[in-house]
């Protein structure tokens, strides 16, 4: 699509850099300044810690057969109704074991419906510092992670990283910037504080997130 | 025998002589000799604040010539707004002119009464009784500008008979700010309602704190609501021995102070 | 016809008589200090953190035209539009243009407070489009009709029982004040908009340069669902909001939700690069960003205010400000408030304008030590009052008046003096009993105060008598 011409952008960016040849001051740093965050010794333990303040369910298994099994135990806690599976091998073997006959609409279809009761996904990578999933658009789409009540992450063990910095590491090692369109933390279900400035959940995404994660 | 040269600021002078002969007196109590430079007037803050600098700076310029000659050990200040006004803002003020430097020398020698008597002096217990309950306002400047937060709260420890409580929200601004009380009056009197609201539920019997500009506003605000709470610069706490012979230094100054009322 | 300077007078003196909104203010706040609290433990160092994202804005505002530039060519390597709006009018009439050519009628949106800036909903309106408010708080605002109470929380100046009679007039199904049962109302009110918008508008945190990715956070997911299920997704930010790094964000994220709410971290920090990839199954096929200037261009040609631009918008500032807790968020009459808003409105809406904001300040500091990115935001108060005095309109007896205290006070006699016939003057006219009546010539102060005690003798007096006596 062509775009309009922008004669804007040019007399913008003169005014930028005529007004940017005289420097501003910086602050000068607290001393002494140690390290932001404490580090974290025991991610598995901090992850599920995490989890349980932003009331992610966080379950734990053996493997992916019982990962699976967890899948479905969470399915059968929630209405009738179509799911939204992410197109991948790992999750293509396994839906039998907790399909129980619900209508699946896998992502390689398209964008998940507004009836879809749960969509269910990998992960890019779990985050202990603050119990996060991170997802991107490969992981079933735009959609997946946000449009059903409820949100199924299946994950396993090697996925966990220690903090933000070691999460932003491992998606510029695989090149996840480039080869997305969007990714995404998500810590917790969806909520809001707009009423009272109280915390309450469960606003526009998923008001539940289940992350199933094997060892 | 050390030397203190004291900065009075110009309210103090006029409206509320009592802190400054408070202050001389607790800083001769405890081992210093007291000057008052008498050609001092106002370090420029009030204009400063309502963005007349071109106004405030020959007042800037004078005060540092006037204490630049002092050759006292410390120059102190029972007020923290106008001590930070010569240490942190006179750097701005005086870009440019002639006397920055001096100024900048002179920043390091200047001192709030508490800041003074605590890190400089050392002299956390000044021998003061006062058998009340107080608690203490932290004025803006002093807590924000100048880290002052636990000095005066030592000092007020040590005072004898003296129960110190804490107000809620004790950090939050009283509505002072200089002219913006007389700009924005309905504001200023909302926020110095709020604190004396505070300052009730507290249960204090006085209200004290760094700044006589605070508790001013302070006070006008409990008499006009009738409260119970009264307010007392830190420095006149300090000044309270519970001797007969001080009682009557104090009441021979207020007499002299309120002269044929 | 009354000024802004007079309308703000009387919004904040009626605001501040009302003993109704600033308990609920004073309620809300104390959620959002103590969460505050429990959320600060997780910083080792917070004020390491501040530094770290003071020193990632300098960098980005400091080296604006290179980061603003890597930024628009790797977007557009992923497909995206670039258009670069001088003037509110300029970024509105693309949008419109965008929405009109591609037979848009309904837009879910998100909150953009650089939106309202530009006042986008309203122009959108006017062409027939109907505009949802997707996020809570302007959701609840827009029903009302009136503008955001607050950058971060829309809606805080509302109590629930306001809310749900809101909703039961505009919406139905309201069967308590419960706000669980409120938000669900919303949910479901707004899902039907949500998958069946052509057009998604949102606002950006951040602009990564590196990645040409914009990076959005909400707690409620409404961001979400707004930039994957419309085919277009327009995204407005105004040219400060880059940032050099994707890594940048390990730090910006944590700290932005705790200086917000007091959260660890927001439910949602995601990043957008441009529309659907080819490969990608869904989401937006087109993506236009509007970089808007509307005047930052020139606050960032002044050095010595330049940091205003490294704003966050995370309204912690608004939070704190003991003005803001008596006035509110609707008696700025600006589209940004608080100390932030009181520091930026000269320079974004003139200095004639809302230089009244500036002066409407005590000066506590608060703000500044709550600050994030350590901008130093009280003082910037005082340089703006400064200018003010230098190049705008100041009335002719406030500047006589500090004429004639600068004179007076430059000598010591000349002080003494006036000082001395000033308190012989109270001390008569309060002895005749016109204290706090119209001939009180401390009116100003005692309409709010008890009349002063106005001693007798000054402290120079006191010392000379003492000196003399000993």
């Amino acid at each position: 699509m062509e775009q309009a011409e922008n004669s804007g952008r040019d007399r913008i960016l003169a005014r930028v850099r005529s007004a940017l040849r005289k420097t501003a001051p910086k602050h000068a740093a607290p001393a002494p300044s140690g390290p932001i965050f404490a580090p974290i010794t025991d991610s598995l333990d901090r992850f599920q810690k995490e989890c349980a303040l932003n009331l992610t369910e966080c379950v734990i298994t053996s493997d992916m057969g019982a990962s699976a099994a967890a899948v479905g135990e969470v399915l059968a806690s929630i209405p009738a109704g179509g799911i939204f599976v992410q197109d991948a091998p790992q999750l293509r073997r396994i839906v039998p074991l907790w399909q129980q006959g619900r209508e699946i609409r896998w992502s390689s279809e398209g964008g998940p419906l507004e009836s879809s009761q749960a969509t269910v996904t990998l992960a890019e990578s779990l985050v202990a510092q603050t119990g996060s999933v991170f997802v991107s658009s490969s992981c079933g789409g735009r959609g997946a992670s946000v449009a059903a009540p409820v949100h199924i992450v299946v994950a396993t063990l090697d996925q966990l990283v220690s903090d933000l910095e070691a999460a932003f590491a491992r998606l510029r090692e695989r090149g996840a910037q480039e080869k997305n369109s969007m990714l995404c933390l998500i810590t917790g279900s969806s909520r809001t504080a707009d009423i009272e400035k109280i915390l309450v959940m469960g606003a526009h995404g998923p008001r539940r997130l289940v992350v199933v994660l094997s060892r | 025998m050390k030397t203190v040269a004291m900065f009075i600021p110009c309210f103090v002078d006029q409206l509320n002589p009592e802190v400054g002969m408070d202050m001389a007196r607790v800083l001769r109590r405890v081992g210093y000799a007291v000057d008052f430079p008498e050609a001092q007037t106002c370090c420029g803050q009030p204009g400063f604040n309502s963005g007349y600098w071109n106004e405030a700076r020959p007042l800037a310029e004078r005060f540092v010539q006037i204490f630049g000659a002092s050759d006292a050990d410390a120059i102190v200040c029972p007020s923290g707004s106008c001590t930070t006004m010569v240490r942190n803002f006179y750097p701005e003020l005086l870009a440019g002119s002639s006397l920055l430097p001096q100024a900048e020398k002179l920043a390091a020698r200047v001192y709030e009464f508490s800041e003074f008597l605590v890190k400089v002096a050392q002299v956390p217990d000044v021998g003061a009784s006062f058998p009340h309950r107080v608690a203490y306002h932290d004025a803006c400047h002093a807590l924000r500008e100048l880290r002052i937060k636990q000095q005066p709260r030592e000092l007020l420890k040590h005072v004898r008979g003296m129960e110190l409580v804490e107000m809620p929200y004790c950090e939050e601004c009283c509505g002072f700010g200089g002219t913006f009380a007389t700009k924005f009056p309905m504001i200023s009197s909302a926020m110095g309602e709020t604190k004396a609201a505070n300052a009730e539920a507290s249960g204090a019997e006085y209200v004290t704190s760094t700044d006589s500009s605070c508790l001013m506003h302070i006070e006008g605000v409990l008499r006009l609501r009738k409260s119970p709470v009264r307010t007392i610069h830190l420095a006149s706490i300090l000044a309270q021995t519970g001797s007969p012979a001080t009682a009557g230094n104090i009441a021979h100054d207020a007499a002299v102070a309120d002269g044929a009322r | 016809m009354s000024t802004p300077a007079q309308e703000f007078l009387r919004n904040a003196a009626t605001k501040s008589a009302d003993l109704a909104h600033r308990r609920t203010i004073r309620t809300g706040i104390d959620h959002y200090e103590a969460a505050v609290a429990r959320t600060g433990a997780r910083f080792q160092d917070w004020e390491a953190a501040r530094q770290r994202l003071h020193e990632v804005k300098w960098e980005a505002i400091n080296h604006l035209d290179k980061y603003l530039v890597e930024f628009e060519t790797r977007l557009k390597e992923r497909g995206g539009h670039v258009y670069w709006a001088e003037t509110a009018e300029d970024a509105r009439r693309y949008i419109a243009d965008l929405a009109a050519r591609n037979n848009v009628r309904t837009v879910v949106k998100s909150k953009s407070m650089v939106t309202e800036e530009i006042d986008l909903t309203h122009t959108l309106e006017k062409d027939g489009v109907k505009v949802y408010e997707t996020d809570l708080g302007e959701m609840i605002v827009q029903l009302r009709n009136e503008p955001p109470y607050h950058l971060m929380t829309p809606a805080m100046h509302l109590t629930r029982a306001e809310i749900a009679d809101l909703f039961r007039e505009k919406l139905g199904g309201v069967e308590s004040d419960d706000p669980q049962h409120l938000v669900g109302i919303a949910r479901r009110a707004l899902r039907k908009a949500f998958f069946s918008a052509e057009m998604g508008i949102s606002g950006a945190n951040f602009l990564v340069a590196d990645s040409g990715m914009m990076a959005l956070t909400t707690n409620e997911g409404n961001g979400r669902l707004g930039t994957s299920l419309p085919r277009i997704h327009v995204a407005v930010a105004g040219i400060e909001k880059v940032i050099p790094r994707m890594e940048d964000l390990a730090v910006i994220w944590p700290a932005l939700a705790r200086s917000a709410v007091g959260q660890p971290i927001a439910c949602y920090n995601t990043l957008i690069g441009g529309p659907r990839a080819p490969h990608e199954t869904d989401g937006p096929e087109e993506f236009h960003l509007v970089l808007l200037d509307n005047g930052r261009s020139e606050l960032l040609a002044d050095p010595e205010q330049r940091e205003v631009l490294h704003c966050i918008r995370c309204g912690a500032c608004l939070n704190v400000c003991p003005v803001f807790r008596k006035i509110g968020g609707h008696s700025y009459g600006a589209v940004y408030g608080g100390p932030i808003g009181s520091v930026l409105m000269p320079h974004l809406g003139g200095l004639n304008k809302f230089q009244h904001l500036s002066f409407a300040s005590s000066l506590c500091g608060a703000c500044t030590d709550a600050c994030p990115v350590k901008i130093d935001l009280h003082h910037h108060l005082l340089q703006n009052r400064r200018n003010a005095v230098q190049s705008a309109d100041r009335p002719a007896s406030e500047r006589a008046a500090f004429g004639l205290w600068s004179w007076v006070l430059k000598g010591s006699g000349r002080f003494a003096f006036f000082g001395a016939a000033a308190r012989a003057l109270l001390r008569v006219a309060y002895s005749l009993g016109l204290a706090r009546t119209p001939l009180d010539p401390l009116r100003p102060w005692t309409k709010a105060h008890a009349p002063p005690e106005i001693p007798a003798k000054s402290f120079r007096e006191l010392w000379k008598e003492q000196r003399g006596a000993s």
